[in-house]
C-alpha cells in the first residue's frame, strides 16, 4: 500500500460496526471519544503512562493514546460501554461499587477494562497478579487497595 | 493488602444518642451507576455544535519581555476561528484582585501574559481552531519574539539586592510578610534545658496531580452578557470573585456549571485565567469554546503545592522533653503569581501548634514570588507544610536529645481530657485522642517486635526504620484570618447553600452549591435528607454538580478545605429541616390536626397516633404545585426550601493574630516501616498503618477511601513527587514519565483503625475531612531518620526523599548533621 | 497530544517494508508505537510517513536454532517473550526481565525490535543484549547482515539500522553460562536509573552497564563480584545528572548493580 494521509476504517467496538474515515495522525482515543462519541475511555496523561485510555484490541489489554485508528482497521475493541449487558452491571462494576473502588471515577474505565482483561486470562489471580495487572492504571483518589480488594471480589464471584 | 480495625468498646471516645436510619451507614454510592459504566461527564465529553478547541501558545522561557506577537500565520491556517493575545486581554480586561497588601498587591496579574513572561508556559496567546490538531497545528505558527531575562527560581535568594525581580509593578518578590508570635518565646528559651537548633528544614514543590486535568466550555449569550461556564473549577465562589471585575461584569453574569469532575484536590480552584481567556474568545468569536488542559500543561502552569523553607529553627526544651515552643523564619514560594495567596500565609495558623502543647510560639513569615509555576491550595493546603515541619521539630529533637519518639510524641500531644483546646493563637481544636491514636498505630504496625525486625532486616544488610507521623485535618475555615493578613480585605465567616423540593410527583430533589470531585456528595446528602425526611436515600434525588443557575451557592460555594462533612450537610440539614417542618404543616392542615402530632417516616407525613392518616410526599407535592384550593390562608408553605449554613465564627483579632480560624480538626496518626538499601539509597515501605478520627463518620465507606487516598498521595509526595526546576526555569518533572506517581505495585499493606470522637461544634458529630494533612510524608521521613540511626545519625530534612537523596545522605552524614545543634542550657 | 499530519502506510512483506522506508525521506517504522507515538504526540519528532510493520509474520516468533540458541522475530511483543515456553526454557532471565518493563499495557504492544532500535538509554534490552551476545539481523534493499549487540548501539537514539533498513531478527547463543539482572528503578519495577546485565561464562563476566552512557557500557571482568565491581569503577564512562541521579550517584549505582548481577549469575545473589 501506498502511504495515506487518512482512510477509512471498519472497526467493531463492544459488537457494533462502524466506518468511519480518519486522519492517519489521529488516536484510537481520540476517535473513540471524538468520532464515535463513547466518551467512556479517558485521557489523563501524553506519556502513555496513566492507562485511563485502556481498551480491549482484539482481546489484548492496550493504551488507545499510543495506536493510531488508522491501524485499528478490522480490529475488536471492547471499551467500558460494552462491559454492562442488557442493563445488567458486569460483576467487576458491582464489585468497584461495593468495595468503593472509584471516587471520582476518572480512572475507572481504564481499571475495568485491565482488570477484565486479566480476569479473562487468569480467572483466579493472586493479590500480587491483581497488583501487576494494574500497574500501568494510575488513580489519585483511592490509593489502590480498594481497586485490588474489588478484583479479587470479583474474581471470586463475591460481587 | 488492607485490613480495618474495629474498634472496640474502649477505643469510641464518646456515643451521644443512637441515630437510626442512614447517617453511620455505608450506603450505596449514587455516583457509582453512571461512573462504572463509563457514562460521568466530564468536561472534555461535552460538545457543542460549531465549539471552537482552544489551544494555548506558551512562553518557552521562564523570565522573558515578550517583544512581539505575531498571529497572522496562524490566521491564514483553514479551520482557524480567531486569536487571543496579551494585548487584547490588557485593553478588554483589568487585572485581577490581588489578596495582599501593598506593594504586592500592585502585581499584574491577566489570563494571557501582558509585556512579561513570569514563567515557564505561562500563556502569551490562544488560538481557536474547528478540531484540536489544527488548534495545535496553529498554535505553532504563532511567532513570538522574546528577550530572556534572568531567572528566579531560588526562593532563599528572592530578598537578595541582586535578585531578578518578577513583578515591576511592586518593585519586590515579596508578596506579604509579617512577624507570627504567641506567648513569650523569649522566657521560655531562658527556661530550656536544652535548646535544640536546625539550620534548614525544606517543604518541596509538588502537587496532587489529579488525573483529570482541567478544562472548560464557554458560551456567551451575546443579547444578556450572560457567560456559560462549564467546567471543572471546584471553587466557584473564588472564580466568580476573580473573574467578575477582571471581565467588567456582574457575578450572576458567569454562571458556572459542573457535572463530573476526576479529582481536583485543590488543582482546580485557581483555573481562573484560563477560563477567563475562554470568555474572551466565546465573545470575540461568536461561538463557544473548549478548552482542555494537557497533562505536560497541568504539571508546568496549573498548579503547584506551596514550596516552603523553614530557616533558623530554635526549639526550647526540657530535661524531660517537654518542647516549650519554637522560633523560626519561614519563606514561601508561591511561584509567579500569588492569586490564592497570601492566604497559605495564615492558613497554616489553623495547627500553630500542630498536635503538641506548646505555647511559645514565633514564626518570621514571607512569602515571595519566583519564576515558578503559580501555586495554589493543594491537598493539606499550608497546613500539610506547617505539620510537617512540625513533626520533624519533634522528631528531630527526640533523635538529638536521645528520647523515645513515642514518649516524647505522648508528653507533647495535646490530651483528650483539655479538649476543647483553644490554641496559642485562638483556634480550638474540638475533640480528640491523639495518645489512643498513636497506640493504635503503633499495635497495628508490629510495634512490639519492631527490634526483631531491625536485627532480621539487618542480616540481610538493610537497614529498617519506624517513622510515626500525626497530622491534623483542619475543616471549614474562617475567611476572616485573611484579614489578619491584609486588613482591608471583606472576608470573613464562612457558608454554604442547599435547596431542597418536594416536586409535583413526590419527588424529594436537592441542589447543593459544593462541586464534588468524588467525595460521594449526592449520596451523603441523600443520607442526611432521609433520615429527617423519613424516608430512603433512593427517595432523594441530589442533582450532580454545581450550577450558578439553580441559586443554590453563595459566595464560598465549592468544594475546599475538607468542610463538605460541616457547612454542606449543615446547609442539607437546615434545608430538609425546613421542608420537614412545612411538610408537617401542611399535612396538619389537611388532616385537621396540630402539626406537632405529625411525623415523617416510611415515606409519608402521618399521624404519630393514628399513622392510617397519613399523606405520602405525592399528595403533599401535588397540592401545592397543582391542587392548593381551600387552603388556609395563613399557611405559608411551599415545599421549596433554601438554606444557608453559617459557622459560628467571629472576624478574629488583627492586632494579636488571635481568634478561631476553623472549626473542626480531624486528626491522623500514621506508622510506617522503612527498609532502605544502605548500598543504593532505594528504599522500600514494608509495612503501614493509618489511624483517623473525623468524628462522627456519616458514611464510613466514603471516609476510609479518603483516608487511603490522602496516605498513596502522602506516600507519592515522600518517596518521589517533587516538581524540580533547573537554573533556567526548566522544569525537570513535566509529566507522568519524570514525575513519579505510585501504581499499585508501589503501595504497601495497609492496616487501618479509626476512632469516633464527635466534634461538639456540628450537628451530627462530624468533622470536616478529605486532605488528610500528610501524614504520610511526616511518617516516612521519620522512618528514614530512624533508619539512619545505625548508618551515620543522619537528620532527615527536606520533605520528599527519593534514592537519590537517601544515597547522598547516607554518603555525606556530616552534610545533615551541621544543619542541628544541642545547646546544654543547664 | 496531538500528532502532526502524517502520512502512513501498511508493509505487505519485509521487501515492501524497506522499498516504503527507502522511497520516502524521514520515514521511520512504525512497530508497536509505545515509543514512537508518544515522541510523536509531544512533536519532538515528527516522521513524514509511518511504514506500519504490525501485519508482518515474517517479523514474528520465537524459535529455538539447531545451534541450540535462540531467534526471536523483531516484532515480538514483551508478552509473547514472557509468556513463550522457548524463552522460559532457554533464557529464563530475558523473560523476567522483559516481565518488568513498564506494564501490561506496554508489553502487549512493545516489541523487542521497538526496545532495541529506540535505544533510550534506560530500555532494559539493549544492556541485556549485550550481555547475552546477541546478534541482530538487519534487512535492507542490498539483503541482510548481522551486527553483534555491542556494535549495534551507536548513541542515543541511534543505531546500525539505517533509515532505509529493518531490524528483522534478534539471535541469542546457547547459553554458556549463568547471567543476571540488577537495577535501581523509578517506583516498583519502573523506569531504570541505571541497570546492570551480567553473563558469565569460563570464570569471565561480561557486563553491560545501562543508562550510563548513550550506549550500553560493555565491561570485561573476572566472574567474581567484588572483581566485577572493580571494573567498572575503573572503566571510562561518563554517566549524566538529571532529575533522578547525580552523575556520582549514577557511578555508584554501576558498581553496586554490577557486583549483583555477577552474584545473581553465578547463583549466589
Amino acid at each position: 500500500m501506498d502511504p495515506v494521509t487518512g482512510k477509512t476504517i471498519a472497526v467493531n467496538v463492544n459488537g457494533d460496526q462502524y466506518e468511519r474515515e480518519v486522519e492517519a495522525r489521529q488516536l484510537l482515543v481520540h476517535f473513540l471519544r471524538d468520532d464515535l462519541e463513547l466518551t467512556g475511555t479517558h485521557i489523563g496523561c501524553d506519556t502513555g503512562n496513566c492507562g485511563a485510555c485502556t481498551v480491549i484490541y482484539d482481546g489484548t489489554a492496550i493504551k488507545s493514546c499510543m495506536l493510531l485508528a488508522i491501524q485499528a482497521d478490522g480490529a475488536r475493541i471492547d471499551t467500558v460501554e460494552g462491559l454492562a449487558s442488557d442493563g445488567e452491571l458486569h460483576p467487576l462494576q458491582r464489585a468497584f461499587s461495593e468495595t468503593h473502588a472509584l471516587q471520582c471515577g476518572y480512572c475507572t474505565p481504564g481499571m475495568l477494562m485491565s482488570a477484565k482483561h486479566l480476569l479473562d486470562n487468569n480467572p483466579e489471580p493472586t493479590q500480587h497478579e491483581v497488583r501487576r495487572a494494574l500497574q500501568g492504571n494510575i488513580c489519585r483518589c483511592t490509593g489502590y487497595w480498594n481497586i485490588v480488594e474489588a478484583v479479587l471480589a470479583a474474581s471470586k464471584g463475591e460481587a | 493488602m488492607t485490613e480495618t480495625v474495629t474498634p472496640t468498646e474502649a477505643l469510641v471516645v464518646e456515643e451521644t444518642e443512637t441515630r437510626p436510619g442512614f447517617i453511620g451507614q455505608s450506603v450505596p454510592r449514587k455516583e457509582d451507576r453512571r461512573l462504572v459504566q463509563g457514562e460521568g461527564i466530564f468536561i472534555d465529553d461535552m460538545k457543542r455544535h460549531g465549539m471552537g478547541f482552544v489551544h494555548f501558545v506558551r512562553s518557552p522561557y521562564a523570565h522573558a519581555r515578550i517583544v512581539s506577537v505575531d498571529v497572522s500565520k496562524a490566521l491564514e491556517l483553514d479551520g482557524v476561528y480567531g486569536t487571543l493575545t496579551g494585548d487584547e486581554v490588557a485593553i478588554q480586561t483589568d487585572p485581577y484582585f490581588e489578596l495582599t497588601v501593598p506593594p504586592g498587591n500592585e502585581i499584574k496579574d491577566y489570563c494571557l501574559a501582558v509585556g512579561k513572561a513570569h514563567y515557564m508556559g505561562e500563556p502569551v496567546a490562544a488560538v481557536v481552531a474547528a478540531t484540536r490538531d489544527l488548534a495545535r497545528d496553529a498554535a505553532e505558527l504563532v511567532e513570538v519574539e522574546y528577550e530572556p531575562l534572568p531567572v528566579l527560581v531560588d526562593p532563599e535568594r528572592a530578598q537578595d539586592a541582586d535578585a531578578p525581580v518578577i513583578h515591576e509593578d511592586p518593585g519586590s518578590n515579596v508578596v506579604w510578610s509579617g512577624l507570627f508570635s504567641w506567648g513569650e518565646i523569649e522566657s521560655a528559651m531562658a527556661e530550656a534545658d536544652h535548646v535544640v537548633r536546625i539550620q534548614r528544614l525544606h517543604f518541596d514543590r509538588f502537587s496532587s496531580t489529579p488525573l483529570e486535568c482541567s478544562g472548560g466550555l464557554v458560551e456567551f449569550d451575546r443579547p444578556t452578557g450572560q457567560w456559560h461556564i462549564y467546567s471543572n473549577n471546584q471553587f466557584p465562589g473564588f472564580a466568580a470573585i476573580m473573574m467578575a471585575p477582571a471581565l467588567r461584569t456582574g457575578i450572576d453574569k458567569l454562571r458556572f456549571i459542573s457535572h463530573d469532575i476526576g479529582g481536583a484536590f485543590g488543582n482546580k480552584i485557581c483555573t481562573h485565567p484560563q477560563l477567563t481567556a475562554c470568555c474572551l474568545l466565546a465573545r470575540k468569536l461568536k461561538r463557544p469554546v473548549q478548552w482542555t488542559e494537557w497533562r505536560t500543561e497541568q504539571h508546568m502552569t496549573n498548579t503547584h503545592g506551596n514550596e516552603r523553607v523553614f530557616l533558623d529553627v530554635e526549639v526550647p526544651v526540657k530535661a524531660d522533653g517537654t518542647m516549650l515552643g519554637f522560633r523560626c523564619r519561614a519563606i514561601d514560594d508561591c511561584g509567579a503569581y500569588p492569586r490564592y495567596e497570601p492566604l497559605g500565609c495564615i492558613i497554616w495558623s489553623q495547627v500553630t501548634p500542630g498536635m503538641y502543647r506548646w505555647r511559645h510560639i514565633e514564626i518570621d513569615f514571607t512569602q515571595i514570588c519566583t519564576n515558578k509555576s503559580p501555586v495554589g491550595p493543594n491537598r493539606g493546603y499550608s497546613r500539610m507544610q506547617h505539620l510537617w515541619f512540625t513533626e520533624r521539630v519533634i522528631d528531630i529533637v527526640a533523635h538529638e536529645l536521645d528520647l523515645d519518639p513515642v514518649e516524647v510524641r505522648k508528653r507533647n500531644y495535646i490530651r483528650s481530657d483539655e479538649m476543647p483546646y483553644e490554641t496559642p493563637n485562638g483556634c480550638v481544636y474540638d475533640s480528640g485522642d491523639y495518645s489512643k491514636m498513636l497506640d493504635m498505630a503503633l499495635e497495628l504496625i508490629g510495634y512490639g517486635v519492631l527490634e526483631e525486625r531491625r536485627a532480621e532486616a539487618a542480616e540481610r544488610g538493610k537497614l529498617l526504620g519506624l517513622g510515626i507521623g500525626s497530622t491534623l485535618d483542619s475543616g471549614t475555615n474562617n475567611f476572616g484570618q485573611s484579614q489578619l493578613l491584609n486588613p482591608e480585605l471583606q472576608f470573613s465567616g464562612n457558608n454554604e447553600v442547599a435547596t431542597i423540593k418536594l416536586d409535583l410527583l413526590g419527588e424529594v430533589v436537592i441542589t447543593l452549591g459544593t462541586v464534588p470531585q468524588g467525595q460521594g456528595h449526592e449520596t451523603v446528602a441523600s443520607q442526611v435528607a432521609a433520615e429527617i425526611l423519613g424516608c430512603t436515600p433512593d427517595d432523594i434525588h441530589v442533582r450532580v454538580g454545581h450550577d450558578t443557575y439553580w441559586n443554590s451557592h453563595s459566595g464560598f460555594s465549592g468544594t475546599y478545605a475538607s468542610q463538605f462533612a460541616v457547612t454542606g450537610l449543615g446547609a442539607v440539614k437546615g434545608a430538609a429541616e425546613k421542608l420537614a417542618e412545612e411538610m408537617r404543616r401542611l399535612a396538619a392542615a389537611v388532616l385537621g390536626c396540630p402539626a406537632d402530632d405529625i411525623e415523617l417516616a416510611g415515606g409519608m407525613a402521618r399521624m404519630r397516633d393514628n399513622r392510617e392518616a397519613a399523606l405520602p410526599f405525592m399528595a403533599l407535592g401535588a397540592i401545592i404545585n397543582v391542587n392548593n384550593a381551600g387552603l388556609p390562608e395563613d399557611l405559608d408553605v411551599t415545599l421549596n426550601a433554601r438554606y444557608v449554613y453559617r459557622p459560628p465564627f467571629q472576624v478574629p483579632d488583627k492586632e494579636r493574630k488571635f481568634g478561631n480560624l476553623t472549626l473542626t480538626y480531624a486528626s491522623q496518626i500514621h506508622a510506617c516501616l522503612v527498609e532502605v538499601d544502605p548500598e543504593t539509597g532505594a528504599y522500600e515501605i514494608v509495612n503501614y498503618a493509618a489511624v483517623d478520627d473525623c468524628g462522627k463518620r456519616i458514611h464510613p465507606q466514603i471516609v476510609e477511601g479518603q483516608v487511603h487516598g490522602a496516605t498513596a498521595q502522602a506516600i507519592g509526595a515522600a518517596t518521589h513527587e517533587t516538581f524540580a526546576y533547573d537554573e533556567d526555569g526548566n522544569l525537570l518533572t513535566p509529566n507522568f514519565y519524570d514525575y513519579h506517581v505510585p501504581h499499585a505495585l508501589d503501595m504497601p499493606p495497609l492496616h487501618a483503625g479509626y476512632l469516633e470522637s464527635p466534634s461538639p461544634f456540628t450537628a451530627y458529630g462530624a468533622k470536616g475531612m478529605g486532605e488528610g494533612g500528610g501524614a504520610g510524608i511526616h511518617a516516612v521521613c521519620a522512618a528514614l531518620q530512624d533508619a539512619m540511626r545505625a548508618a551515620g545519625n543522619q537528620i532527615v530534612h527536606d520533605s520528599c526523599n527519593p534514592p537519590w537523596r537517601v544515597w547522598e545522605m547516607l554518603q555525606d552524614p556530616e552534610s545533615t548533621r551541621r544543619l542541628v545543634s544541642v545547646e546544654e542550657r543547664r | 497530544m496531538l500528532l502532526r499530519q502524517v502520512e502512513y502506510a501498511r508493509a505487505e512483506s519485509v521487501a515492501d517494508a524497506v522499498r516504503l522506508l527507502g522511497e520516502n525521506s524521514n520515514a521511520r517504522p512504525l512497530a508497536g508505537g509505545q515509543t514512537l507515538v508518544n515522541v510523536m504526540k509531544a512533536r519532538a519528532a515528527s516522521p513524514d510517513v509511518l511504514v506500519d510493520l504490525n501485519g508482518l509474520d515474517e517479523l514474528k516468533g520465537i524459535r529455538t536454532t539447531p545451534a541450540g540458541g535462540l531467534e526471536l522475530g523483531s516484532m515480538v511483543t514483551y508478552t509473547e517473550m514472557v509468556e513463550s515456553e522457548d524463552v522460559g526454557d532457554f533464557r529464563p532471565r530475558l523473560a523476567e526481565v522483559t516481565s518488568t518493563i513498564a506494564d501490561v499495557q506496554v508489553r502487549n504492544r512493545g516489541t523487542l525490535g521497538g526496545n532495541l532500535c529506540s535505544n533510550d538509554p534506560t530500555n532494559h534490552l539493549p544492556p541485556l543484549m549485550v550481555a547475552m551476545g546477541a546478534e541482530m539481523t538487519i534487512a535492507g534493499s542490498s539483503g541482510e547482515r548481522t551486527v553483534p549487540a555491542e556494535d549495534f548501539f551507536l548513541g542515543v537514539y541511534l543505531t546500525a539500522v539505517e533509515p532505509d533498513e529493518l531490524l528483522t531478527k534478534v539471535t541469542l547463543p546457547p547459553p554458556g553460562g549463568g547471567d543476571g539482572f540488577a537495577a535501581v528503578t523509578i517506583g516498583r519495577e519502573g523506569t531504570c536509573i541505571v541497570n546492570a546485565a551480567a553473563v558469565v561464562h569460563d570464570g569471565e563476566a561480561r557486563l553491560a552497564i545501562g543508562c550510563v552512557s548513550a550506549v550500553p557500557v560493555v565491561v570485561r571482568a573476572p566472574s567474581e563480584p567484588e572483581a566485577a565491581a572493580a571494573a567498572v569503577t575503573t572503566a571510562d564512562f561518563d554517566p549524566p545528572t538529571d532529575v533522578h541521579a547525580s552523575a556520582g550517584y549514577r557511578r555508584r549505582l554501576a558498581e553496586v548493580l554490577a557486583r549483583r548481577a555477577v552474584q545473581q549469575a553465578i547463583g549466589v545473589g
